[in-house]
């Protein structure tokens, strides 16, 4: 047990499995108070006794650490309300809010119903933001919070089939970037996370039939990143998340990390990588002289076209 | 007149003002045929003038161009097919689409209703999405296409006080990666354009200036506020730079962000890791303490540092 978060309270979103679990396991372990949230009711819909925030909470408990179920939906505005809430209940403050709640429903654009598109963006935006909102004001009056949330590569470089989620994630980023400058003078941080890891989320039937037939295709080699998603256990991002939200990581605001398993880096944020100025308007003449020799100049189409 | 886009058919959302009407004029200049989508709202997203489209019409047609009003609602997911819709009923097909109609709602994050959040996602996001969704099976079909989508600097860099709009436009970022995907074996290009321009929306912005300058008056603090918009550039000086990823020279530029301001006109990054910390087992946390000043956190900018005074 450590003690870098001694006396603090988290909430924890999805944190019945996968990466969120590992999240909720870490920050108790480091002397954090958690609100364990996963949603989940019975199928008859009665206050659900048993899941996975219940089993979290007993892990929790029985590492010697303190922690308290919640299984509200963070896709409603008083879901994300009563999630803070909680915190608020059952140990009097919030100190550190991590947003992992997250599902996905991939789809081409061209075939994506629009369903799949306000499920994904409901759970992981609106999600996102039900959560945020409802702790700012908390943590903006005790001048002091850490919120973290999770974004992704999808978003960030573009995965495939993935119009609904990438969407969500890069909207994520921008929520998490303006978020940083509304609340950093408080005392509060916000920062995000995209991680790589093996979940239930990730590693799907689906995935790994793909994965088969394109090694097979010999499109992906045996030391293909792919490859080793098994080996990046969703426990690995955990220890960066409570970097983050103790009191040594005051100053780290608004930043980018991908954590892919034991693998940590900072992303770069947004910059010109290259500019061409005029005083005045372009013409299209100029344009189509210019940009091939400048901004275009060893651009690499993602998806050429084929035939 | 050109001949860029000559037997192209375009469809511009958000084209009866500023950006928009600029980049429908100019692709009618160069001989595309133009749905002028604008549901004619206010800037927060509130009523409904069918004016500003008519008015972009008639001024495409007086300059000898082809255009059709269209004022449906790019939020709706009906509605949005039906915005495609008029341009293969119009014109018979659909070459170009410009997701450029958007809305804004101002507020910190700490004060922001739920209704702010979901109408400007709902227009600015939601409508990129609905309208790419219904283009692209029809661009798919014909194998080829382009899209192109304003999005904005605000979720780029982060602007105070547009959690929102930072969202939807960011958002839209992640969108035009992904679907640049989807779609480019089909001969379809997606890019993504951050204007800065004075126009109507950034009025708005005007009193966001007003009121910061007020509370600069009041000896308020003025760290981590994002740069004020350039009053003086035209929505007509992001037209050009539109226009050239829609035409044929362009086929190749997939999946790109460009930001655009007057004459100055960027290709931005994608995001990459610019420093990296590896193990072979799991971190401990202690281990992270330790080594991220002088590793990951070396030169980190925090945009809004704590105040250790504050003013209510």
């Amino acid at each position: 047990m450590g003690d870098i978060l001694r006396g603090r309270v988290a909430v924890v979103t999805g944190a019945g499995r996968g990466i969120g679990r590992g999240v909720a396991m870490e920050l108790a372990a480091q002397g954090a108070k958690v609100v364990v949230n996963d949603y989940g009711v019975s199928l008859d819909g009665r206050e659900p006794t048993t899941g996975p925030a219940f089993d979290v909470v007993a892990e929790i408990k029985q590492a010697g650490g303190d922690a308290a179920p919640n299984t509200d939906s963070v896709a409603t505005w008083d879901g994300g309300a009563r999630i803070i809430d909680q915190a608020v209940q059952s140990f009097g403050r919030i100190d550190i809010l991590v947003t992992c709640a997250g599902i996905l429903r991939d789809r081409m654009i061209f075939n994506m119903s629009e369903e799949e598109w306000d499920a994904v963006l409901g759970v992981h935006l609106k999600g996102t933001f039900n959560c945020v909102r409802h702790a700012a004001p908390l943590m903006r009056q005790q001048r002091y919070g850490r919120i973290i949330t999770f974004s992704s590569g999808s978003g960030l470089f573009g995965n495939p089939g993935q119009a609904n989620y990438g969407s969500a994630k890069a909207a994520i980023s921008g929520l998490t970037k303006v978020a940083a400058r509304d609340l950093g003078q408080y005392g509060v941080t916000v920062n995000s996370i995209c991680p790589v890891a093996a979940t239930r989320m990730t590693l799907t039937p689906e995935v790994i039939k793909a994965r088969e037939i394109r090694k097979q295709q010999g499109i992906i080699r045996e030391e293909s990143a792919l490859r080793q998603l098994e080996n990046l256990h969703p426990e690995d991002v955990a220890p960066m998340v409570a970097f983050l939200a103790s009191d040594y990581a005051a100053n780290v605001n608004g930043q980018f990390f991908l954590c892919a398993g034991t693998s940590y880096s900072l992303l770069s944020l947004p910059r010109p990588e290259k500019t061409i100025y005029k005083e005045g308007r372009w013409t299209l003449d100029e344009l189509d002289e210019i940009v091939p020799q400048t901004l275009a100049e060893g651009l690499v189409n993602p998806a050429p076209p084929r035939g | 007149m050109g001949t860029r886009l000559k037997d192209k058919v375009a469809v511009v959302t958000g084209a009866g003002r500023g950006i928009g009407r600029a980049i429908a004029m100019l692709m009618a200049a160069e001989g595309a045929a133009v749905v002028v989508n604008d549901l004619g709202t206010s800037v927060d997203g509130t009523g409904s003038d069918p004016s500003a489209a008519e008015e972009a019409v008639a001024a495409i047609k007086a300059a000898g161009g082809r255009a059709v009003a269209n004022y449906d609602d790019v939020g709706d997911f009906k509605a949005a097919e039906n915005i495609i819709a008029t341009a293969m009923k119009e014109f018979g097909r659909i070459d170009i689409l410009v997701n450029n109609a958007g809305i804004l709602r101002d507020r910190t994050i700490f004060h922001m209703s739920e209704e702010d959040f979901e109408a400007v996602v709902r227009v600015d996001l939601k409508g990129a999405f609905n309208c790419c969704r219904h283009a692209s099976a029809r661009m798919r079909e014909q194998k080829g296409g382009r899209i192109i989508s304003m999005s904005s600097t605000s979720g780029l860099y982060g602007n105070a006080g547009q959690a929102n709009y930072g969202a939807a436009t960011d958002g839209i970022a992640g969108l035009t990666r992904v679907i640049s995907r989807d779609l480019g074996k089909y001969g379809i290009t997606v890019n993504a354009i951050a204007p800065a321009a004075a126009t109507r929306m950034l009025a708005a912005v005007e009193v966001a200036r007003q009121a910061r300058a007020r509370s600069d008056a009041a000896g308020m603090e003025a760290a981590g506020r994002g740069p004020l918009p350039r009053p003086q550039l035209d929505p007509e000086d992001v037209a050009p730079f539109a226009v050239y990823l829609a035409s044929d020279a362009a086929a190749n530029i997939n999946g790109q962000f460009f930001a655009v301001m007057g004459g100055t006109i960027s290709l931005l990054n994608y995001p990459a890791p610019v420093r990296t910390i590896t193990k072979a087992t799991r971190w401990r946390v202690e281990e992270i303490v330790a080594l991220f000043p002088s590793t990951l956190g070396m030169e980190l900018f925090n945009p809004a540092p704590a105040q250790t005074l504050m003013r209510e």
